[in-house]
């Protein structure tokens, strides 16, 4: 089987977010980026399945050559091959522009399956797996926890918020993972020195067949109006035990309150 | 960790991202470690796993026998970055050692037959040179391999072997030629040494465990030898002329000294300087903010990076294949700076704790005798200084 996973070159999110205020864009920094942790779980679920059924693993991502290293990561990891689309026309682009140019690289492949985290640690919007899905006619298959393939059908359980659903899908199809789906590997020295070898091909907006007014900032039909800090609203209660310890009586009902305990 | 101004290249940050990201994943286990390496002496199965699969024992083993063949330096970054966690591995350095006198002196078909075992990490090596009778004059060994028929003969005694009850086989260093009769021959005394890989488990061959403290999480051993059988073809490089490859292996265990002894110097200021910069005794001011206690740490930190500098200095020269009495002038310089400041990074981190110092959940009172130890061994730093006067400055040879 052959299975693309989507992957982005996200700014390191150990680090404090900056914003351009003229642009509204996050700061952008290489050195400072990694592939977003997120992505690890779909490269590591599409590893798995590719060690149990066979067939191979592409990593796509969109994004400045700096991006390659999010690639050169996923193929560390043990992702067969990859590909950046890179433009500079691709600049400024919306979900769905994102989601265009995805899909123009990922379409050719014709994959049995794609595979997105369920959002972005950067843009946290969670719309371009569905964008996606939609431009290649897949049917999606939201916040796995598990993902299982048998013959020509892919199974999720799917998180909610009481448990999970069990749902089926004939391939070819997009699948969401969470953080659930078990713990990525890290890469080895063999990893990494395979990484340096396997291929990465770049593709631009023309060999992707994409009209410039269809993404980039001029196909953008998203605008951020404003952007501004989160509030830091001061939360929590200070009880102060006055050394009777009545105090644990008002914390415990407390609890009890939040239904914590 | 710093030493920016040695480039390093874009492997080995990226080999370094590597090692630090696994040890970020192993913290939740590191004291359960602490536990086996220092309480019960025993390097966890685990911890080597991990370290296998990452591709440690696969550094110094080339591609074409399921290595990366990365090189000593990565080894060096790695195993200096495991020690800085208090994970050093010693048995990882002997095993370097013995590779590499396989990857220098072996045939084919002994690549092919211990090479893809290796880095896999499915073998553990042992290497035997020292006697109770010939440590630091190592051509005094007198452990013989007589011929006998298509093989060897072994016999004779080692002493202060590490590790050998975890090693499935260890390089043995030993007379085809003795002493004395190498010395009537009018021969250089070097002549006559060959070198054997030896199943630990071969007949004729007993261990008996040594009482001795300083290797984490290992133990070490009398070896004995009672005519134990070498096949040929288990003899490592040419008979009678086993010191090309034997310096390569004592090239490499220098050197990766050199690198656990930076790792635990910066387990220790690291130690040192998180304590300090809390710890209040006087009023509001952190002890940090003394010089009699910061000076001494600041020192060290000097000392440390000029260490981590020699030391890769060494390991790269080695890589890149320069001779390796060169490579052997650096290396010691790395062995031996490395080793002075592990011991007084050490010593300066117990006395910034006081009497916290003794508690054995900081973990520094256990790393004072590993610390120790490397100043004595796998050589002296004594010899090391007679060896860096008479070949650094010309200096008559003192011994």
């Amino acid at each position: 089987m052959k299975i693309c996973v989507c992957v982005k070159h996200v700014p390191d999110p150990n680090l404090p977010v900056q914003v351009d205020p003229a642009t509204r864009r996050l700061i952008r920094d290489p050195k400072q980026s990694i592939i977003d942790p997120a992505d690890e779980y779909g490269v590591e679920t599409a590893l798995r399945l590719v060690e149990e059924h066979g067939g191979e693993v592409v990593a796509v991502t969109m994004g400045p050559p700096a991006a390659e290293d999010a690639l050169r990561r996923a193929m560390a990891m043990g992702a067969d091959r990859a590909i950046l689309v890179s433009d500079e026309a691709l600049a400024g682009s919306d979900v769905l522009g994102t989601a265009r140019a995805l899909a123009a690289a990922i379409r050719p492949e014709q994959p049995d399956l794609v595979i997105c985290a369920t959002e972005s640690t950067d843009a946290y919007t969670g719309l371009l797996p569905g964008a996606l899905a939609g431009l290649l006619d897949l049917p999606q298959l939201t916040f796995a926890r598990a993902v299982s393939v048998e013959g020509s059908t892919v199974t999720v359980q799917r998180a909610t918020e009481t448990g999970y659903q069990v749902i089926q899908a004939t391939l070819p199809a997009l699948v969401t993972v969470t953080a659930s789906v078990g713990e990525p590997r890290y890469p080895s020295f063999k990893g990494l020195m395979a990484a340096k070898r396997k291929p990465i091909e770049v593709r631009d907006i023309a060999e992707l067949g994409l009209e410039q007014h269809t993404v980039g900032e001029p196909g953008a039909r998203e605008r951020v109006l404003e952007i501004s800090a989160v509030r830091q609203v001061k939360q929590g209660r200070i009880v102060v035990d006055d050394g009777t310890g009545e105090s644990v009586e008002e914390i415990l009902a407390f609890l009890r309150s939040i239904q914590v305990v | 960790m710093t030493a920016q101004g040695f480039a390093l290249s874009e492997e080995h940050r990226m080999v370094r991202a590597t090692v630090e990201e696994l040890l970020h994943r192993l913290r939740p286990q590191r004291e359960a470690y602490f536990h086996a390496i220092f309480d019960e002496m025993y390097f966890p199965d685990e911890l080597w796993d991990r370290m296998a699969e990452l591709g440690l024992f696969g550094a110094l083993v080339p591609e074409e026998y399921g290595g990366t063949g990365l090189g000593l330096l990565t080894m060096t970054i790695a195993l200096e970055a495991f020690a800085s966690e208090g994970l050093g591995n010693t048995m990882a350095m002997v095993t370097a050692m013995d590779t590499m006198a396989i990857v220098r002196a072996g045939t084919p078909e002994q690549k092919r037959r211990w090479l893809p075992d290796i880095a896999a990490g499915k073998l553990c090596l042992a290497f035997a040179i020292t006697e109770p009778d010939a440590g630091t004059n190592s051509f005094r060994i007198s452990t013989l391999a007589r011929r006998d028929g298509d093989g060897y003969r072994l016999s004779g005694q080692k002493a202060w072997i590490t590790g050998v009850d975890r090693s499935q086989a260890m390089l043995v260093v030993a007379r085809t030629i003795p002493y004395e009769a190498v010395i009537a021959r009018g021969l250089p005394p070097r002549h006559g040494l060959s070198l054997f890989m030896v199943d630990t488990q071969a007949p004729g061959l007993t261990v008996q465990p040594m009482d001795t403290v300083g290797i984490e999480g290992f133990r070490q051993f009398f070896v004995f030898f009672d005519e134990v059988p070498v096949p040929e073809h288990d003899r490592i490089g040419p008979e009678h002329e086993g010191l090309a490859a034997l310096f390569d292996a004592l090239n490499a265990e220098r050197i990766l000294t050199a690198a656990l002894c930076l790792g635990m110097t910066e387990f220790a200021l690291r130690q040192a300087a998180e304590y300090a910069r809390e710890r209040r005794v006087f009023g509001d001011t952190p002890i940090g903010a003394y010089q009699a206690v910061q000076h001494p740490l600041a020192r060290l930190k000097v000392l440390q990076e000029a260490a981590r500098l020699l030391t890769y200095q060494a390991a790269a020269a080695f890589d890149q294949g320069v001779p390796s009495r060169q490579v052997g002038l650096q290396a010691a310089m790395a062995k031996y700076l490395a080793s002075e400041i592990a011991f007084e990074a050490f010593d300066r981190a117990i006395q910034t704790h006081g009497g916290n110092g003794f508690v054995k959940g900081y973990h520094l009172i256990q790393m004072l005798a590993p610390a120790r130890l490397f100043k004595t061994a796998p050589i002296n730093n004594e010899m090391l200084l007679n060896y860096i006067a008479e070949h650094a400055l010309g200096l008559p040879r003192s011994y």
